[in-house]
């Protein structure tokens, strides 16, 4: 675990948004390894329906940044082929929620080849997806499904939730020998024309850098409570915890960054501080990221605890259109803060 | 010696009011020349803004502040 590595204010500190980080981790490796491409549906002249590849087809131009046609199967495949050949391929699949069309070339191939063939042939393959709702975008769209791949072996699963983290984990997701999915949070990016946190937008250094894979930050440190999120639910765990923090209440609050591997130690070392724990995850309740982390608290002391594990999650219904049905399931501000008062007995 | 920097046009109405979507510099921070300092859009389409030259940012328009193309969004001294 590192305590957040993010650099002081500077005097003249550069900002980006998570988009534009995102792009800027791309180029600096485009630039400096020529096996790297981007290859997906509106990624080139569009630049990424939610910005993560803006500005690369003025750059590298249209045999390095490929649009491809509507067929997810075809180009992850086709990213997949290009990586055992030896390139590394950053592939978008528009919508975490289309994994339903493309799942055989990304569970059967892209997380088993490195295995099925002794480790003779590795797979250097970035699957980047947007993921998440809060916007009215239906069951189809919204989803955030980290859990649902962090299921399956084979795979890292890295989520970021804020520019600097989302650039050097691009960095190290490119040079990473393994496949890994980069899973960006919609709300996350700092997009212009969708609502957006402040802490979409923060300094990020110009020069080429690495966020570790499979380690966690401690975002705000505190002593009451430990509060355990990612992506765009670890930006409203901060809000809440500033808020508290005025009433007298210190939570600290741990950005997983990576779902695999997952940082249990992080978890565990501060839980045996605190004695407490929320987890807030925008993806499903059951069978997933909340319930991998109560069971990693059970298998290693189950007296850590001085109070019920507690999760503010996605209950286990489809994501609702209607605005106020998806505010009440999704994890708002009010959800946390009420987890988190009652958690630590105030 | 100051540089103004105004809002573009990005539609062939010159009247089409827009925001200033993102500041991505503080007021009062230095600046190099080339710097994407903002984000402004109208209706969905987004474009950079950058510095003209180096020096000192003045920021004049308040994020998700309204802008018409022309109006001085920001000043370099």
């Amino acid at each position: 675990m590192t305590v957040t590595d993010q650099p002081a204010a500077a005097s003249a500190t550069r900002r980006l948004t998570t988009a534009k980080a995102i792009s800027e981790a791309i180029a600096q490796e485009m630039e400096r390894d020529p096996e790297v491409f981007v290859m997906g549906e509106d990624v080139a002249a569009y630049g990424g329906i939610f910005g993560s590849t803006t500005g690369l087809l003025d750059q590298f131009g249209p045999t390095r940044i490929i649009d491809t046609p509507i067929s997810e199967t075809g180009f992850i495949g086709a990213g997949i082929g290009a990586a055992v050949e030896g390139m590394r391929p950053v592939v978008e699949l528009m919508f975490v929620d289309f994994f339903g069309v493309c799942m055989d070339q990304i569970y059967n191939h892209m997380a088993k080849i490195h295995y099925e063939s002794g480790g003779n042939v590795t797979v250097p393959m970035v699957l980047m997806t947007a993921v998440g709702g809060g916007y009215s975008d239906g069951a189809q769209h919204s989803q955030c499904l980290w859990g649902t791949f962090a299921h399956l072996p084979g795979l890292k699963v890295v989520v970021p939730s804020n520019p600097y983290d989302a650039k050097g984990l691009m960095t190290a997701a490119i040079r990473d020998d393994n496949p890994v999915l980069y899973m960006f949070h919609k709300g996350v990016m700092g997009l212009p024309w969708m609502a957006k946190n402040p802490r979409s937008i923060g300094p990020v250094p110009a020069e080429s850098y690495e966020v570790p894979i499979g380690k966690a930050a401690v975002a705000r440190p505190g002593r009451d409570v430990t509060v355990v999120s990612l992506s765009l639910s670890l930006q409203r765990c901060l809000d809440v915890a500033d808020e508290l923090a005025g009433e007298g209440l210190e939570a600290e609050v741990i950005d997983l960054r990576s779902v695999v591997p997952l940082d249990r130690e992080a978890i565990l070392e501060s839980v045996g501080r605190t004695g407490k724990i929320v987890v807030v995850d925008e993806d499903y309740r059951s069978f997933g990221l909340s319930g991998e982390i109560a069971a990693t608290i059970a298998e290693s002391d189950p007296g850590l605890l001085r109070a019920p594990f507690t999760r503010v999650a996605y209950p286990d219904v489809p994501v609702p259109y209607a605005r106020p049905l998806e505010y009440e399931v999704l994890p708002t501000h009010r959800r946390i803060r009420e987890a988190i008062v009652s958690v630590a007995g105030r | 010696m100051s540089v103004e920097i105004t809002f573009p046009a990005l539609g062939k109405d010159p009247d089409q009011q827009g925001v200033v979507a993102t500041w991505l510099v503080r007021d009062g921070e230095p600046v190099t020349a080339g710097q994407v300092i903002a984000e402004v859009a109208v209706d969905k389409v987004s474009v950079d803004v950058e510095a003209p030259t180096a020096g000192t940012v003045r920021l004049l328009v308040p994020e998700e502040g309204v802008a018409t193309p022309g109006t001085v969004i920001a000043r370099i001294e």
